[in-house]
Order: structure tokens, then sequence, then C-alpha cells
């Protein structure tokens, strides 16, 4: 019973997003902390961890819980940003710092979507609504 | 990994940015020193950072690159001659009059400066919100 929370699509989406959005934290973290580092190159999520989560939901499909969590995020240099500085290096302190304001609301609403998740299955026990 | 996300390279990056401000203070501070420990003009100070791979925080190969913080290389000395000033007065002038001024540019120290206390600022605005994710983490559940 309670497996089939737990393998739940959603559910287990959410706690992916949600390791992929500390992940980028990390990665945001470390660009800031080398913005003035020559050569060095920013890092982010890499971008197979998107194309492999559009490719599950491609044509409507709805992706089975396993499936999903079979998805790993992990680091890797951002190719798609040149670097403009004559010392090499490719961050941007206003895009890290307007990525990071965006990558804390999505984690705020994962970590919502995980509790409410997880209040569904106390309140289908318990027969109360949680407060 | 950490409890709180990130906060090891937010660390160095701190620690490397306020120990650039100390040799900016220094700097400041010695814009007039012309007669140091060793008898010669104060010469301006560079601090020059490295990146330093954290092998500890669950960078791995499964994990894609390493993330990397940042530390102090080192602190050189700035090789360029001082400015020349005509002062027969000075005790420490030479023969001809001429005076040897420490080769530190207020204006040049100042840009530096504010350089690097923004740099600083970002990286603490890094580690509040880490904290607010840590607290958010820790949430789950509730």
């Amino acid at each position: 019973m309670i497996e089939l929370v737990a393998n739940n699509a959603n559910y287990q989406l959410a706690r992916r997003m949600l390791d992929a959005s500390v992940l980028r934290h990390e990665a945001i973290a470390s660009n800031i902390a080398n913005a003035e580092t020559p050569g060095y190159r920013r890092l982010d999520v890499a971008p197979d961890f998107q194309t492999a989560l559009r490719a599950q939901f491609a044509n409507g499909a709805r992706p089975e819980g396993s499936e999903v969590a079979a998805l790993r995020p992990r680091l890797a240099e951002d190719a798609s940003v040149r670097s403009v500085r004559p010392d090499g290096n490719s961050v941007e302190i206003e895009t890290e710092l307007l990525a990071m304001g965006r990558n804390r609301v999505e984690h705020e609403y994962l970590t919502d979507l995980v509790s409410s998740n997880i209040r569904q299955l106390r309140m289908a026990i318990s027969g109360r609504v949680a407060t | 990994m950490e409890l709180i996300t990130g906060i090891s390279a937010s660390s160095g990056a701190l620690n490397a940015q306020r120990t650039r401000l100390d040799f900016i203070a220094q700097n400041i501070a010695n814009a007039n020193t012309t007669r140091g420990p060793d008898g010669r003009p104060f010469q301006r100070q560079i601090v020059t950072f490295e990146s330093q791979l954290l092998n500890a925080s669950g960078a791995g190969p499964g994990n894609g690159s390493a993330l990397s913080t940042v530390r102090v290389a080192e602190v050189s000395n700035d090789p360029t001659p001082g400015q020349r000033v005509y002062d027969p007065g000075h005790p420490d002038a030479d023969e001809k009059g001429m005076l040897t001024m420490p080769n530190v540019n207020i204006a040049h120290e100042m840009v530096d400066l504010i350089t690097a206390s923004r740099a600083y600022e970002a990286n603490l605005s890094v580690v509040k919100n880490s904290r607010q994710m840590a607290l958010k983490t820790l949430e789950i559940g509730r």
C-alpha cells in the first residue's frame, strides 16, 4: 500500500526534480565562488536529464514510477555559454543570482509537492485531516 | 553530499575574498611607506585565486563534472617600479634628492576593494539561500 504511493510517478518525479534542484544549487554555489577564477567554466545540471525527462513524456505518455526513478541528474560544464571575458571565465554573476532565485522557488514548490503526497497518505491512513 | 548544499564551495570563496580584502587594506595602509623592514619602499601585494576541486561533496564519476571551490593560490609582489618624486628633505631620499614611493595606486585599490566586497556579498547571499533550502528540505513530511 505504501509502495503504491512511493512508486507513484508523480512522487518519484518530484523526488528526481528535487535532486536536480539541489544539484543545481551546488553548481550555482560553485559558479559564484569561482566568479573571479581565470579559466573557470560554469557548471550546471547536464542537459541530458531534461531531454530524457521530455522523452518519457513524449506523445502524452505517462511513465511508470520506476522509469522516472531510473533518471539520474548529474553536473556538467555548460557548453551553451561562451566566455566574453579576457580571463576565459564564463560566469556572469547576475545570471547566477537570478538562476539561484529561480531554483529556490522551484525547490520550495517541489518540497511542498512531496510533503502533500505524504500528507495525503497520512490522511488516508488516519482518516483525519492533518493540521 | 552535505546537509546544507554548496556550503563548502561558498565558505572557500568567502575565505578567499576576505584574504583579498585584508591585502587591499594592507596596500592602502602602506600607500606612503617608503621604508619597509628591508629598508626599501613598500611593494603592492597581489592575491591570486585558483579553483580547488571538491571531491568530498558528492562529486564523483556518477555525478558528472566535479564541483570546485576557490582558494588563495599565492600572494605575490607587484614588480612595477614605484613613482620617483623629488623630495630632498625626506630622510629616505637618495643623494640626488629623489625618493621612490610605493607602487600602490589608491584608485586601483579602491576598485579592487569594491569588487572584492561585492563578490563577498554574492557568496553570502548564496549561503543564506542554502540555509533556507536546507530548512525547507527538513520540513518535508511535516
